[in-house]
């Protein structure tokens, strides 16, 4: 459609002048996120979409998408006062270069392939610093993907193995299921799915069959754990408990063929033999084997469930949504997008940030969270406009502490290794009146509150009295906005004009300039409150910190 | 509000049935006393004084003609004819590790999932009673805060609030220096901080937002129903001054304020080795408050319409072993029951002599969840969970309700 439009529009114009005109580069062929447009157009139809966002909304939201943070005050006016037409993409293309991309990314996907469980041999640092190795070169999902699941421990991709958990053979199964394969096969575990007639038991083993050789195992001499496989010699048996059928099956992906285990003659199955503590290594691997096949290019459950996923990440919502459902019976919104996103994802090689930068840079990325003129509800799996998403817990305390201007103060905190460990349920019963001594445990306390609990996705946001209870009551929100050196209130409360003030407060909080009605509500309430400015200021920004705006990236 | 309350029940014959019965389940309240190990059945509801297990404390009379209890439970005994006791309760699993779990869950047929504790349970299926309280609170010795566990698959919301010492979360309360006037004003800023944004916008999102808030303030305004510091200290008294006495106070203030269920935990209910001199010690802690709720519930004419239930994860062993000492026994011991749809005085279950075995058939904790449910008014073998497209029964689909105990 819009293809056809440049057509007769620009028809006989040279590529360069087309070039200009619009405002990116054109190649043979559309870029991905004009095909993304394209078809999310098409399923709407002929109805009113809302606008695109305006510069300040855009630029928080990317912010927060790339970075993990707001924007500072002064980079909302920096963007707001540049005219330059390519301004947009320059800004995403800068995030997703910067610093701060690896540690949010590592951050999301941690969050999204472990659910805040602290399993396994490897440290959570060490996990968290391979990920955001990763992540700052040019990152391969499928590669990335591949490391997880066929870590053994040896080598630079030893922190890989946290995916893997505790070896746990039915925990690895199932969650290999739901977070690569979009698939939730608990229910098979025991019996075909009761209503999703395409999820078999037999799935759910044959997926087993590839991970139920892997074992721990300790090397004597480095005193480490690895993980082994040993040797697979049968099928794995498995019987429903409806009709009791004993039936087997070799590893097999839910949409593949079962691989034939190998055998061998005595005394042939290993590759290697068993030295210091580890096992001999057998020829037939069967979890490096799924590595493989499930990353496997021609793998579409794969390659849908990643794009999904990466999707819902930036959209709020999945394509497929629940996104461990996706089956028959839960059709995507949009099937088509999906399928074109696997596919170009595929013929890109898994490259993340090219993704993440082509859904960046459609209009429907870039909508504004407003209902266009006239409507009061849009289904929000029409994307006909933005639907707000819930901060997560690290954007939270990041963004708290950005806005009311105590980062600094909060980064330069040291903790005393002589003091006691500070005692973080005391924090939140009350018999603990200290303030948190260190950035890491005012996060900890802000995933306490705002995480979803450890085992569980982090996908919906889900208000909760006691969240609103933190915010509105808790000592580090009140600590962070009395005046300090620097810091928002300090920096108001040295200003004169309501309206400085005024726009001051919004920027550094709600990341744009406030409304005309908005700079009379704040001047009327200093005005109110003269005696107690100082506190006037520190009650205003306490207002805008509990608005549902600041708690929503929109 | 409570006189008009009072005025559609007293025009009953032209109340809507759906209405009458919405009026009814509004008020069914529970009261879990937890005494986390087990408590000795022999040391307890079931003496047995005659029989080889026997310990060394006497059997006393009841309020009921020839019905006896330990000496360890002498206000309870007064108080006999209004509760049921069961007798024969036959659990299974001796472990603590899954014993805590299985009787909380009730145990329901596996289907994979870690079905949700009691109080989660009924908060799902009967919701809160006052709407701007949380329908489960849960009283414990240690730490507190919001136990999001207690739900297994349902939603993280429908965990409990627990009052760690018997104290509520610290956010519960305004910073020192925050007036409630000045408290008011900074929400008139927040609500109008939310205009614009809200104007705009499809409403379901803030509008959840806005109600967390509303509740919250709620819960603030209301603070004081766990403040123990104004009960009566003549209640205290009477409940006891050890932490299951304060507690089981502090839940009856939970309940007339109108929360759905209570929990209250007591720990170290596990007698190994010395089992007399604990049982001496711990029993009648579990007695006084006990029979105290049960006659102010009464006295206040709520008992008809709130369960108690004292329970543990298992009996203790008839076999006294070298240690002094009685180790887990599910396979026969004792749990009481009241109010709510409960018998009064109906002391059942029989057992062999010497009380070690259930005569016949034995009550698993699957039955007694169908009784629970159903004296709450829950339709235990029809109403289902739904989790991922599955519906789960909400308790084990071979039990029946008891319905010895049952009105």
């Amino acid at each position: 459609m819009l293809k056809n439009l440049f057509d007769i529009l620009l028809g006989n114009m040279p590529w360069f002048a087309m070039s200009l005109v619009l405002g990116f580069p054109l190649s043979g062929e559309q870029g991905l996120h004009n095909r993304i447009d394209d078809l999310v157009w098409a399923k709407a139809g002929d109805v009113p979409f809302a606008e695109t966002a305006d510069d300040a909304g855009f630029l928080r939201r990317v912010t927060l998408d790339l970075s993990g943070n707001i924007p500072t005050a002064g980079e909302v006016s920096e963007f707001l006062a540049d005219k330059s037409k390519g301004k947009r993409k320059e800004l995403i293309d800068r995030l997703i270069a910067g610093d701060q991309f690896a540690a949010h990314w590592t951050e999301r996907f941690s969050v999204m392939l472990l659910e805040r469980l602290d399993q396994g041999k490897v440290p959570k640092g060490e996990w968290v610093k391979f990920l955001k190795q990763t992540l700052r070169k040019k990152p391969l999902w499928d590669v990335m993907i591949r490391q997880m699941i066929e870590a053994n421990g040896q080598g630079v991709d030893r922190p890989a193995m946290k995916f893997l958990g505790t070896v746990d053979h039915h925990a690895m199964t199932e969650n290999i299921a739901r977070l690569l394969l979009g698939m939730d096969l608990t229910c098979a575990k025991c019996h075909d799915h009761p209503s999703v007639n395409e999820w078999k038991q037999a799935h759910y083993w044959g997926l087993f069959a590839y991970l139920n050789q892997t074992k721990q195992a300790t090397h004597k001499k480095e005193e480490k754990v690895y993980l082994v496989e040993g040797l697979a010699g049968k099928k794995v048996e498995f019987e429903s408990v409806f009709d009791l059928e004993k039936m087997s099956t070799g590893p097999r992906l839910p949409n593949g063929a079962e691989v034939e285990i190998p055998q061998f003659e005595k005394g042939e199955e290993y590759e290697k033999p068993a030295e210091d503590g580890l096992p001999a290594v057998p020829k037939f691997r069967p979890r490096e084997r799924l590595a493989k096949d499930l990353t496997a290019k021609e793998n579409e459950l794969f390659s849908r469930n990643s794009v999904n996923r990466i999707w819902f990440l930036l959209m709020g919502r999945g394509l497929s949504h629940p996104l461990d459902q996706m089956h028959g019976k839960n059709s995507p919104s949009h099937p088509k997008l999906l399928e074109l996103l696997a596919g170009e994802f595929v013929s890109h090689g898994f490259d993340l940030k090219w993704l993440l930068r082509e859904i960046m840079l459609s209009e429907t990325y870039q909508r504004s969270s407003r209902l266009p003129e006239g409507v009061t509800k849009v289904e929000p799996a029409s994307y006909r406009v933005t639907s707000p998403k819930g901060l997560t817990p690290e954007q939270l305390l990041r963004a708290v502490l950005r806005a009311t201007g105590n980062t600094k103060h909060a980064k330069a905190l040291k903790v005393d290794p002589e003091a006691e460990k500070f005692d973080r349920k005391g924090y939140f019963t009350g018999s603990n009146v200290e303030l948190p001594p260190s950035l890491a445990e005012m996060e900890a306390i802000f995933i306490q509150t705002f995480g979803r609990p450890p085992g569980e996705a982090e996908v919906d946001f889900s208000p909760g009295v006691n969240k609103s209870l933190f915010l509105m009551n808790d000592r580090l929100i009140e600590h962070w906005l009395k005046p300090r050196a620097g810091n928002l209130i300090d920096r108001l409360s040295k200003m004169d004009a309501p309206d400085a003030m005024a726009k001051e407060m919004y920027l550094a909080v709600l990341s744009r300039l406030p409304e005309k009605e908005e700079a009379i509500w704040i001047a009327d309430y200093l005005a109110r409150n003269e005696p107690r400015r100082t506190a006037a200021l520190g009650d205003l920004a306490w207002a805008l910190l509990n608005s549902a705006e600041f708690m929503f990236n929109h | 509000m409570l006189g008009n309350l009072g005025g559609l029940v007293g025009f009953g014959s032209l109340l809507h049935p759906s209405i009458a019965k919405q009026i009814e389940e509004k008020q069914k309240q529970v009261c879990l006393i937890w005494l986390d190990g087990g408590i000795s059945q022999y040391e307890s509801w079931h003496p047995l004084p005659e029989s080889k297990f026997a310990g060394p404390f006497r059997s006393i009379k009841t309020s009921i003609p020839g019905i006896h209890f330990s000496e360890l439970l002498p206000n309870t005994a007064k108080i006999a004819h209004k509760i049921s006791v069961i007798r024969t309760m036959a659990t299974k699993d001796p472990n603590h590790s899954t014993g805590v779990p299985r009787m909380q869950r009730g145990d329901p047929l596996d289907r994979g999932v870690d079905y949700p504790y009691l109080g989660s349970a009924v908060a799902k299926l009967l919701g809160p009673a006052e709407p701007e309280l949380p329908p489960y609170v849960w009283i414990k010795p240690g730490n507190g805060g919001f136990i999001h566990r207690e739900a297994g698959f349902l939603d993280a919301r429908y965990g409990a609030l627990a009052l760690g010492d018997g104290r509520p979360p610290v956010h519960i309360h305004r910073p020192d220096g925050v007036t409630a006037e000045l408290d008011a004003a900074r929400n008139a800023l927040r609500q109008k901080a939310n205009e614009r944004f809200r104007a705009y916008r499809n409403t379901s999102d803030v509008d959840a937002y806005e109600t967390s808030y509303d509740m919250a303030r709620k819960l603030m305004a209301r603070k004081e129903i766990f403040d123990d510091e104004k009960l009566d200290p003549k209640d205290r008294e009477r409940y006891g001054l050890h932490p299951l006495g304060r507690h089981v106070l502090q839940a009856r203030q939970l309940l007339e304020a109108g929360v759905r269920f209570v929990k209250v935990n007591s720990y170290h209910w596990d007698t190994h080795g010395d089992n007399f001199n604990m049982s001496q010690r711990l029993v009648p802690q579990a007695d006084q408050p006990f029979a105290a709720l049960i006659n102010d519930l009464d006295d206040r004419g709520m008992l008809d319409n709130t369960l108690v239930v004292m329970m543990s994860e298992f009996g203790r062993t008839p076999l006294i072993n070298s240690r002094l000492g009685r180790d887990h026994w599910p396979d026969c011991w004792s749990i009481a029951l009241a109010g709510c749809g409960i018998k009064r005085g109906a002391i059942i279950g029989d057992t062999t002599k010497d009380g070690a075995f259930v005569n016949g058939e034995g009550y698993d904790v699957g039955h007694l969840f169908h009784t629970i449910f159903s004296v709450l008014g829950i339709q235990s073998h029809r109403q289902k969970y739904r989790h991922k497209g599955q519906k789960l029964s909400i308790a084990n689909d071979d039990c029946e309700p008891i319905k010895e105990v049952m009105l």
